[in-house]
């Protein structure tokens, strides 16, 4: 049997249907004149489950899963890492910093020159914290260097 | 009618306030910039700026954010007839005869044709609202607990058989996000709800971060900048004017376009999207030379471009009058609303004129403004799309990460549209469409809170819904939708979904 990309998809919703119900133990069902906190999730769950055999069912007219193309993977992991640690420190260093490693990290990994590229993220990150600070009153976070 | 002139009179005298009409220009130059630029979509846009606007009042906040949804409606056209990429998922039909247009030497007519194609769909949209909207919320006023469960049900079954993907997918992805609208605290019973201590999580999981994280982060993962072509052509201001061969040759189609526009516009899923295919797919039909369709025919690109503005008017209809999104862009515009501590919904129109009538003439205004916009600085606009797209992402993941981050100061947040954008990647690998799973989280509490209400009304008789004339109704309806998807699936037919489905895939 081929494996397609309805399969993955409705083998996955099932699974995510019966994880969450085995987590939705603690909530009430309640009855029907007075439904409890459980009843809505554990429906929803119910129908995800039906849904993702469904799909599953009905599998043959999707695309095979090895025909996908992973090309862009690559891509997609760097700025995945790039973006995580960018998170992981945005509150300790604070905006102006990790902007400036983020867009400098990214436009490098492009293969721009890394003082064009360092040039580029530290204006772009002190303009953008000037827009959300003094224009938006949005203050974004300082860290504890101070900026 | 008297009366709908009064308030239109009242809501001008809000728009035309200049500190207003600032507001909807800046929403209608980044609406535009957002259409122009490949990767970043109308919501993308609209979610990173929400936070922007947490220092206006509620009519400016929401007048800039309507402002960006159908500027980028105006500014898609642009890279789809200059450069064959579409801006925006909508402008995808004006690509084939748009940049045919261009390559015969008449890109500047293409851009005249679609932006005053948008204008007179967007006018001819928002005149239909102010006649339909207030009348419809009246009638939406009497709407108890039942009616809204059965609306609901209507409105997912609905853009589940609108979808060009499968019915199961489509309504697997809404499940997705009725699912992720369950987390944090119950709001009947003051159950904790899947938030696994996490005290962020008791509020539970916001529109903002999961549209940024699908519609923004995971376009960005899933563009390497090696595959976006930076080729542009660029019209002289002198070629913009069509000839009168063209102008004849696009007047129905936009007509077409409008009305069908308009009228698919009002039914929930991505209504900008599916009206551009349709109107592409009407005008091959009715053309005397379909031959022509795909080498630069005028009427694939009046169509199309009217179509999408058309519907992004009409989109407007259910959420003004009876609180309901009818996709993510105006879900995220009703959680605007709600930010600012307007509920929208058939109380608008009376508990705030002001918001209800300064927004809808500001879309008077606004559709002027693009016109303006539009032609003139095409020039400039061209220039944008010079930007190298190596420099122009990192740019756009900063503004998601700040985009997020501001709504709430939670960095929980971030991590979730981190999440929600290696999720949409892979969504986008498996063929699904992630706008379903927006709409479900956002109505999950609504549709809660009414099914469970409904059954307390009638002490736990589930008949409530067939006993009430207008939920009979929607459930009828309802049903007759799913029986009719349920039948073209045993058959196995190719309807106009599926060839729909085909053309995107092929785009």
């Amino acid at each position: 049997m081929t494996l397609r990309t309805d399969h993955v998809a409705g083998i996955a919703a099932i699974i995510i249907g019966v994880v969450v119900l085995a987590f939705s133990g603690d909530l009430p069902l309640g009855s029907l004149s007075f439904p409890g906190a459980g009843m809505w999730p554990k429906l929803i769950c119910v129908l995800m489950i039906g849904l993702g055999a469904l799909l599953c069912l009905g599998a043959s007219s999707s695309r095979p899963i090895a025909e996908v193309g992973w090309g862009d993977m690559r891509h997609a992991a760097l700025v995945t890492a790039a973006t995580a640690v960018a998170i992981a420190f945005y509150s300790t260093l604070g905006f102006i910093v990790i902007a400036t490693f983020l867009l400098a990290g990214l436009v490098m990994l492009e293969r721009r020159h890394p003082l064009v590229a360092l040039a580029y993220g530290a204006s772009v990150s002190v303009a953008v914290y000037a827009l959300f600070t003094i224009l938006l009153k949005s203050p974004l976070e300082r860290g504890l260097i101070g900026f | 009618m008297e009366s709908t002139f009064d308030s239109l009179l009242l809501g001008f005298s809000v728009a035309l306030r200049p500190d207003v009409l600032w507001y909807a220009f800046l929403g209608c130059l980044v609406g535009t910039l957002v259409g122009v630029l490949p990767g970043i979509g109308p919501l993308a846009g609209i979610s990173i700026l929400l936070p922007a606007t947490f220092g206006l009042d509620a009519t400016k906040a929401v007048i800039m954010l309507a402002g960006i949804y159908y500027g980028s409606q105006y500014g898609g056209s642009t890279t789809s007839i200059l450069m064959r990429i579409p801006g925006e998922a909508s402008s995808v039909m004006t690509c084939i005869d748009g940049y045919a247009m261009a390559q015969k030497g008449r890109a500047g007519a293409a851009l005249c044709i679609a932006a005053v194609g948008s204008w007179i769909a967007g006018t001819f949209g928002v005149l239909v609202l102010t006649v339909i909207a207030p009348p419809l919320a009246a009638f939406a006023l009497g709407f108890g607990p039942p009616e809204y469960t059965a609306l609901l049900m209507l409105g997912l079954i609905f853009l589940a058989y609108m979808s060009s993907t499968s019915l199961p997918r489509t309504l697997l992805m809404a499940a997705v996000g009725l699912l992720l609208g369950t987390v944090g605290i119950d709001n009947m019973t003051g159950h904790f709800r899947y938030a696994f201590d996490i005290p962020e999580l008791g509020d539970g999981i916001g529109i903002v971060p999961v549209a940024v994280g699908l519609f923004g982060l995971g376009e960005i993962l899933s563009t390497p900048s090696a595959n976006v072509i930076g080729k542009v052509l660029t019209p002289k201001l002198r070629e913009l004017l069509p000839s009168r061969t063209e102008w004849r040759q696009s007047a129905m189609p936009i007509a077409r376009g409008s009305l069908l526009g308009f009228l698919v516009g009002l039914t929930p899923g991505s209504a900008h999207i599916i009206s551009s295919f349709l109107s592409y797919a009407v005008e091959r039909k009715l053309s005397k030379h379909p031959e022509e369709f795909g080498h630069g025919a005028v009427a694939g690109v009046a169509g199309p471009e009217s179509a999408n503005n058309a519907a992004s008017t009409g989109a407007f209809v259910p959420m003004l009058a009876l609180g309901l999104p009818t996709g993510p862009v105006t879900a995220v515009l009703m959680a605007a609303l709600l930010i600012h501590g307007i509920p929208p919904g058939p109380t608008l129109v009376n508990d705030h004129p002001d918001v209800f009538w300064g927004f809808v003439a500001s879309m008077y205004v606004g559709n002027v403004m693009l016109l303006a916009l539009n032609l003139p600085l095409v020039g400039l606009f061209v220039n944008v799309l010079r930007i190298p797209y190596a420099y122009l992402y990192p740019l756009v993941i900063m503004f998601c990460i700040v985009g997020v981050y501001v709504v709430n100061s939670s960095i929980v947040d971030v991590w979730i549209m981190l999440g929600m954008g290696v999720l949409g990647y892979l969504l986008r690998k498996l063929g699904l469409d992630p706008a379903p799973l927006v709409l479900g989280l956002v109505i999950s509490p609504i549709f809660e809170m009414s099914l469970r209400q409904s059954l307390i009304m009638s002490n736990g008789n589930w008949t409530i819904f067939f006993t009430r004339p207008i939920a009979l109704v929607l459930l009828v309806v309802a049903a007759g939708l799913l029986a009719l998807s349920g039948l073209s699936l045993l058959r196995k037919r190719r309807d106009w979904r599926a060839q729909l489905a085909e053309v995107e895939a092929g785009e």
